[in-house]
């Protein structure tokens, strides 16, 4: 009898070893920006079918729609609080992310966005990191791009005023591109306008030689139709890695022919890192037998490389509790991820070695063709040099 | 469309005629001053007055369906935005997604045919007519047939659609708002908005997520450009095309509803809805005709709006904006008014796409035009442009 009672309690102290580790999930999984969130979830789920167990105990997500709104994500973060996760991965965009960070630094909740760039998500506090270069950067080099490459002189650029990666990103282009000796007019639009008529017409007037669109599918799927139609029908127009969203040229068809983005670098442009392009590489592959339905781009790579970088913390920090995992953080140093080597010692969040593609559109004009995403050869910036 | 019949000693008021003329004339001034400081050409000025025209054209259709509903129930149908929302997603399908399997012929044949009987019985007066009841069979076969076998031009693909969301506009009040007659109108109210959401989040589930190509095959949508004093005017066909439809549809509009006999009754509930109902008037049925008439033309608005912008955004936000301005518009117009929301709707698409090409820097506000125009019309002109006085209702 003893040894019964024995023998249960020891099996219900190797079930509660057993307890899973609860990792929250907040991402855009319905709503405008559900083509970003996707393939980052899809990103975690195959990285956690890899590796999918830390100090003994499995690993769940907890997943969370923050239908793409600031206050969804508020919403999923305090969820997260109650749950008492070790560690939330996410959001998608900044708009999302800087409020549910204030969350989340307050509660001491550790977070890890992917995709988030705008400087501001990180500077909340010390719990918040994220796998991403930022817009400081990425707004410099489309800067840099438009005037010594593509020898823009004059740049309209399309801001989305009520998001805080479209607000920001346009500001650092703008420092950036008048720092080079180019001029700038900057024209605002709201979410969710689908008629640019009188923002075109605000540019008529300016004459650019190109356009900056450092916003989101569903405003510009609307917006580039109206440009070439408006006149501007030869001007590069060049956007940040919001357009790396198949709604854009889906949504907006033929005139996305030639537009060109910055984005998160796919396997093959991690060249810059051999070790790193190969453990892509092969994450790739594991990711199309994982997720054969999946989509897999420069935001899947993001979306595991969040999970990953989390786990390995909890792994040096031998514990779950947030200040000692925010601690292993803190002190990670040339993780081997599959973005690149990711070392937060010394940042304010934003790993270095960060790499950002070049891409182009390419869409047919017959609608029955389907679209490409090309790589531009040999353009590829690294975060951080 | 609720005119009083009581005639009242007519009393000339110049004042909105002053105003008005010193609105013109200050417009023009900036035009003149505008053009002679030589960074704007009158091409520039002439192609925001066609943007404003094709904008305004649209929401002056999704407005009358507003105005139409609160004439007659005194009723601010909030879902209206997402009937909006639905004819353009129904016409989307019929155009991109036909020849349709047999099962899926039959069932969008049903709802159309339904559509298509109660279009008849606008005309007949009642649905037992025989007229009416040979157009609905044939209707049916003819439209299962061609929507099995061929795939749809965009024109027939906004007629149907056009009828499909006709009976889900009937459906709609004979669900959620019938049931509530007589109940408070903040009930309804209330009720409105929740139909509002559902019909969102309905979209979401039934037709997509993503932002939704809008593109059929037809030389509407291509870019014209015509010369104008030495410049050029950018637009697209599209420019012609709205008004065009948008005239014809009040016009048939206005017909209905001042030479029919379920016009007349339309014009007897408005007025008054017991009194009507003991002449001998189906109430039920009237304002059934009126949420099927607001969600025909919100359909027919819903197929030139993705015509026009090439591309819908998802339907959980597709209604929303549109439906809140062109509510604006109707209240800014005068609201139970057909004229008032045709006007207002024009009004608003000028103050968004003309006015900021007067003055520069004012483009990041002009979605808020609408509401600030809403908020100076209630406070001076409650009524609306050319609304009727309120007070006589109460």
């Amino acid at each position: 009898m003893k040894r019964t009672v024995g023998l249960a309690l020891f099996a219900l102290g190797a079930a509660f070893a057993q307890e899973p580790v609860v990792v929250g999930v907040n991402l855009e999984l319905s709503g405008r920006l559900v083509s970003l969130g996707t393939p980052e979830l899809e990103g975690m789920e195959a990285a956690r079918a890899q590796l999918g167990e830390v100090l003994g105990r499995p690993i769940e997500f907890s997943v969370c729609d923050n239908a793409s709104t600031p206050e969804g994500s508020v919403a999923c973060a305090n969820r997260f609080i109650d749950e008492g996760v070790v560690g939330v991965l996410g959001t998608g965009g900044s708009t999302q992310a800087i409020p549910a960070a204030e969350v989340l630094q307050e509660a001491g909740v550790i977070m890890i966005t992917p995709s988030s760039t705008n400087p501001a998500t990180t500077q909340v506090g010390d719990y918040i990191f994220r796998v991403a270069y930022n817009d400081e950067f990425q707004g410099e080099i489309a800067a840099d791009y438009l005037y010594n490459d593509a020898e823009a002189r004059r740049v309209a650029v399309f801001r989305q005023q009520d998001d805080d990666y479209s607000f920001g990103l346009a500001g650092f282009f703008e420092e950036a591109f008048v720092a080079l000796g180019g001029e700038v007019v900057v024209v605002d639009y709201t979410g969710g306008t689908v008629d640019f008529a009188a923002q075109v017409n605000d540019v008529r007037a300016f004459n650019p030689d190109a356009f900056y669109t450092p916003g989101f599918c569903p405003e510009l799927a609307a917006l580039l139709p109206q440009l070439r139609q408006q006149g501007f029908a030869d001007q590069l127009i060049m956007g940040g890695d919001g357009s790396d969203d198949a709604q854009c040229p889906d949504g907006g068809g033929e005139v996305f022919n030639g537009y060109r983005f910055t984005a998160f670098a796919e396997p093959e442009q991690l060249a810059a890192d051999p070790e790193a392009a190969e453990r892509a590489e092969a994450f790739r592959t594991f990711f199309e037998e994982n997720q054969p339905d999946g989509t897999f781009n420069g935001f899947t790579l993001s979306g595991a490389d969040a999970y990953n970088v989390l786990v390995a913390a909890i792994e040096a920090a031998g514990s779950v509790e947030p200040a000692e995992v925010q601690a292993a953080l803190a002190e990670l140093t040339d993780y081997p991820g599959v973005t690149g080597a990711i070392t937060f010692a010394g940042t304010d969040g934003t790993p270095a070695n960060r790499i950002m593609g070049f891409f182009e559109y390419q869409v047919p004009a017959e609608t029955e063709a389907g679209w490409a995403k090309a790589q531009l050869e040999g353009l590829t910036r690294t975060f951080g040099e | 469309m609720v005119r009083s019949q009581v005639v009242k000693p007519r009393r000339v008021n110049v004042t909105p005629w002053v105003i008005l003329f010193g609105v013109v004339a200050l417009i023009a001034a900036r035009v003149v001053y505008l053009l002679s400081t030589g960074t704007y050409e009158l091409a520039f000025f002439a192609g925001a007055l066609l943007s404003a025209l094709q904008l305004g054209s649209l929401y002056a259709l999704i407005a009358l369906g507003y105005t139409l509903v609160y004439g007659i129930i005194r009723l601010i149908n909030f879902a209206h935005g997402e009937v909006f929302m639905v004819g353009a997603f129904a016409s989307y399908f019929l155009f991109a997604n036909t020849p349709y399997a047999l099962p899926w012929a039959v069932f969008t044949a049903g709802i159309a045919s339904a559509g298509l009987m109660y279009a008849l019985n606008l005309w007949r007066g009642k649905l037992s007519d025989p007229v009416v009841l040979v157009g609905g069979v044939v209707g049916f076969a003819g439209i299962t047939y061609a929507l099995s076998v061929a795939s749809l031009g965009w024109i027939w693909a906004m007629v149907l659609s056009m009828l499909v969301t006709g009976v889900v506009g009937i459906l709609l009040d004979r669900i959620a708002y019938r049931p509530l007659r007589g109940a408070p109108r903040i009930s309804l109210l209330i009720t409105a908005i929740a139909m509002s959401f559902f019909m969102q989040n309905a979209g979401l589930l039934l037709f997509t997520r993503n932002q939704t190509p809008f593109r059929p095959e037809t030389s509407w949508t291509q870019f014209l450009q015509f010369p104008l004093a030495g410049s050029t005017v950018y637009t697209s066909r599209m420019v012609v095309l709205i008004p065009l439809v948008t005239l014809l549809l009040v016009t048939i509009l206005t017909l209905f509803v001042s030479r029919t006999r379920l016009g007349k009754a339309m014009r007897a509930t408005a007025q008054d809805p017991e009194v009507a109902q003991m002449m001998g008037v189906n109430v039920d049925r009237v304002i059934a005709t009126t949420f099927f008439l607001g969600s025909v033309l919100a359909a027919a608005a819903g197929v030139l709006w993705g015509l026009n912008f090439g591309s819908l955004t998802q339907p959980a936000v597709f209604g929303l904006l549109p439906g809140l301005k062109a509510f604006a518009a109707a209240v800014i117009g005068g609201i139970g008014s057909l004229p008032g929301a045709v006007i207002g709707g024009l009004l608003l698409g000028f103050l968004e796409n003309f006015v900021p090409a007067l003055f520069s820097g004012v483009t990041e506000y002009k979605d808020t035009f609408a509401f600030f125009l809403l908020i100076i019309i209630l406070l001076i002109r409650p009524s609306g442009i050319i609304g009727e006085d309120l007070s006589e209702k109460v």
